[in-house]
């Protein structure tokens, strides 16, 4: 690598760690479902968790239950539930999850749950 | 955008202007899609004029600045309604209890300023949930456990205001008794510590209550004489075991006796929290079993008619899973003691042992437990009553509001409570949620609480029927000298006057308190029916 190449790599490696702080991060995404999502949405322990016994019911077979099983959720719909809430679920404050945490979740889910 | 009540416009936007100022303008919110947040979730006003909404909320990060809140509040009248982690739902949750009140979500004063192995407490934020305060334990392998509520994500510090219980020993359960020493900001925005934080440089503060002088600490509580900033708890130790072990008697009337012992054996601080139950007990969502409601017809079986029907059945007629804390050593004693003196008083009851566990658990272990709640582990399963399950599933509901009935700690107090509660569901045309093999839960060891989950919709005419059903409990409840012991913002006004001893003195004594201590009446106008003097004619 030749020296003008070389003065140029911290400024294309600030450029790129910018633009990475700004896009949703799966991996952000991944803690923050742990620490709100995961009590009520995660798989049994010991016996089924409210959220996912719920959409067991609900969805009676024909979508996975377990959240982060599932590869179609729409982002506008994890926004409008998270901050709307939905029959039991209550709705999250931007002091709880802030609009860029929520947009880890997003990222996260649709990503497919745990592939990062 | 809503305005607080009796506030101009522009005054309200210079109040928001300064909450910016002092907080910084991303912790303002005032869109009507940021609002919206502060909804209380499981509302039993729902969609309806009356829901209490906010015009507004702000989030501090330090005690200045809820200082500076409080100060700008008082210079344009803006009544505020301080939350902690604002998940109290069934009681409220995060909206205040006067419409257009602005929210201080306190949920960023989320530090653990201190934790103790050596002294067993904690001091805290308002915005520390108890999921926080147990991993920063998990983390540091601390020898601490945290008696804790069910579901876990509230607040140390807003739970124990709202009189909130838990599941461990006596002394852990009530969690207000269980605080030593607050931080308050006051209704004129001056810091005040209680306690022995009232001595500069203080090393006491979360080891003795008192200080000197009359304790004002309760004032705080359910109530709206502040906002409390820190507060301390006392933490028990973690135990070496955990065991539990379980009683069972065959007739009705064994009740009394055993009553009478487990609660000589909880006093005497030899178990924690006793779980009474019955085989033949229905459940509070879906009613009596079939055959106790064949059994209680239009009226109310006679004991010698709930005896003969037990005669047939090879169930017994009562249970009490009794819960120890200890090394084993003392668990074991304590369950041999035990035995000994239940089986004096009942000579037939049959004990079962338990699980005996060795603590702390590991991770795994702690997931996977069916004693979360005994041990101090948060969890959020509880909501698996109320969510969408086989009870519900084609009607599931959109919160609930919880009543619980202060109840004599007695097999008579018990079975009027149970009653009572039955006869008034069917009385408001619902199936009863008790019968006569119901059981009042243990939450403050002195007394039961019989307990019952009110659904909340999102159609207002089952709303209406839901909230008459609410009202006629408290009615019914009082007229037996039985009272409630906290309630959701659209209940308290009513609550709060059922408490009417010489003419409600003790109301007008608190009133007298709030209007010298909070002269503009900016704090939680309202809460659990205490009004500044301005809005008192029109709300008391």
């Amino acid at each position: 690598m030749n020296r003008q190449s070389l003065s140029l790599l911290p400024i294309a490696a600030f450029v790129s760690f910018a633009a990475m702080a700004q896009s949703p991060s799966v991996q952000n995404g991944k803690a923050v479902y742990e620490t709100w999502c995961v009590h009520c949405h995660g798989e049994a322990a010991p016996g089924p968790l409210p959220g996912t016994s719920a959409l067991e019911i609900r969805y009676n077979g024909a979508l996975p239950a377990v959240l982060t099983d599932r590869t179609d959720l729409a982002p506008e719909y994890i926004r409008t539930v998270v901050r709307n809430g939905l029959f039991s679920m209550p709705r999250s404050r931007k002091t709880e999850i802030s609009d860029s945490e929520l947009e880890d979740i997003v990222a996260y889910l649709t990503a497919g749950g745990d592939n990062e | 955008m809503a305005l607080p009540p009796n506030v101009s416009e522009a005054d309200f936007a210079a109040a928001l202007r300064e909450f910016q100022s002092a907080v910084g303008s991303d912790w303002v919110f005032h869109s009507d899609e940021e609002v919206a947040l502060y909804r209380d979730s499981y509302s039993i006003e729902r969609d309806e004029p009356e829901e209490r909404v906010a015009s507004a909320a702000v989030a501090p990060a330090t005690v200045e600045e809820v200082q500076e809140i409080v100060r700008t509040a008082n210079r344009y009248g803006i009544p505020l309604y301080p939350i902690s982690t604002g998940r109290n739902l069934t009681y409220g949750g995060s909206a205040p209890t006067l419409s257009g009140s602005v929210v201080v979500d306190l949920k960023r004063m989320n530090r653990i300023i201190e934790i103790s192995e050596e002294n067993n407490f904690a001091l805290v934020e308002p915005g520390v949930s108890y999921f926080d305060l147990y991993k920063h334990i998990q983390e540091r392998g601390l020898r601490l456990m945290v008696d804790l509520p069910d579901p876990g994500w509230g607040s140390p510090v807003g739970n124990s205001l709202d009189h909130g219980l838990g599941y461990t020993m006596g002394p852990f359960r009530d969690h207000f008794s269980a605080h030593c020493g607050m931080e308050v900001v006051t209704a004129e925005g001056e810091v005040v510590r209680t306690g022995m934080g009232a001595l500069e440089d203080s090393k006491t503060w979360q080891a003795y209550p008192y200080g000197v002088g009359p304790t004002i600490d309760g004032l705080f509580a359910q109530s709206n004489f502040g906002i409390v900033t820190k507060m301390g708890f006392y933490l028990m130790p973690m135990p070496e075991n955990f065991m539990t072990g379980t009683v069972s008697v065959p007739r009705y009337r064994d009740l009394e006796p055993l009553i009478a012992e487990v609660s000589y054996l909880e006093d005497s601080l030899m178990t924690g929290m006793p779980n009474y139950s019955s085989p033949y007990g229905g459940s509070r969502i879906t009613g009596p079993l079939p055959e106790v409601d064949a059994l209680m017809g239009d009226g109310w079986p006679t004991i010698d008619e709930l005896e003969a029907f037990l005669a047939d059945r090879d169930q017994p007629a009562w249970q009490v899973r009794l819960s120890f804390y200890g090394a084993q050593e003392t668990v074991h004693a304590n369950w041999a003691a035990a035995k000994r003196r239940i089986s004096k008083l009942i000579p037939d009851a049959v004990f079962e042992d338990g699980d005996l566990l060795d603590l702390p658990l590991s991770a795994e272990d702690a997931e996977q437990t069916h004693y979360k709640r005994e041990l101090g582990i948060p969890a959020l399963e509880i909501f698996r009553i109320v969510t969408r399950n086989p009870n519900t599933a084609n009607e599931p509901w959109h919160g609930h509001a919880d009543l619980f009935a202060v109840v004599p700690r007695t097999a008579q107090g018990a079975w009027q409570a149970t009653r009572i509660m039955a006869e008034t569901y069917r009385e408001m045309g619902w199936i009863p949620a008790t019968d006569p093999f119901s059981m009042p839960v243990c939450y403050y060891p002195r007394n039961f609480m019989l307990s019952t989950l009110v659904p909340t919709w999102d159609d207002p005419e089952k709303n209406r029927r839901s909230r008459e059903l609410y009202l006629k409990l408290i009615d019914n409840f009082a007229e037996q000298g039985i009272g409630i012991y906290r309630t959701t913002p659209a209940f308290q006004d009513y609550l709060v006057g059922t408490y009417a001893y010489n003419d409600h003195s003790l109301l007008r004594f608190q009133e007298k308190l709030k209007d010298s201590i909070d002269p503009n009446g900016i704090i939680s106008p309202g809460r659990y029916g205490l009004w500044p003097e301005k809005m008192r004619s029109r709300n008391g």
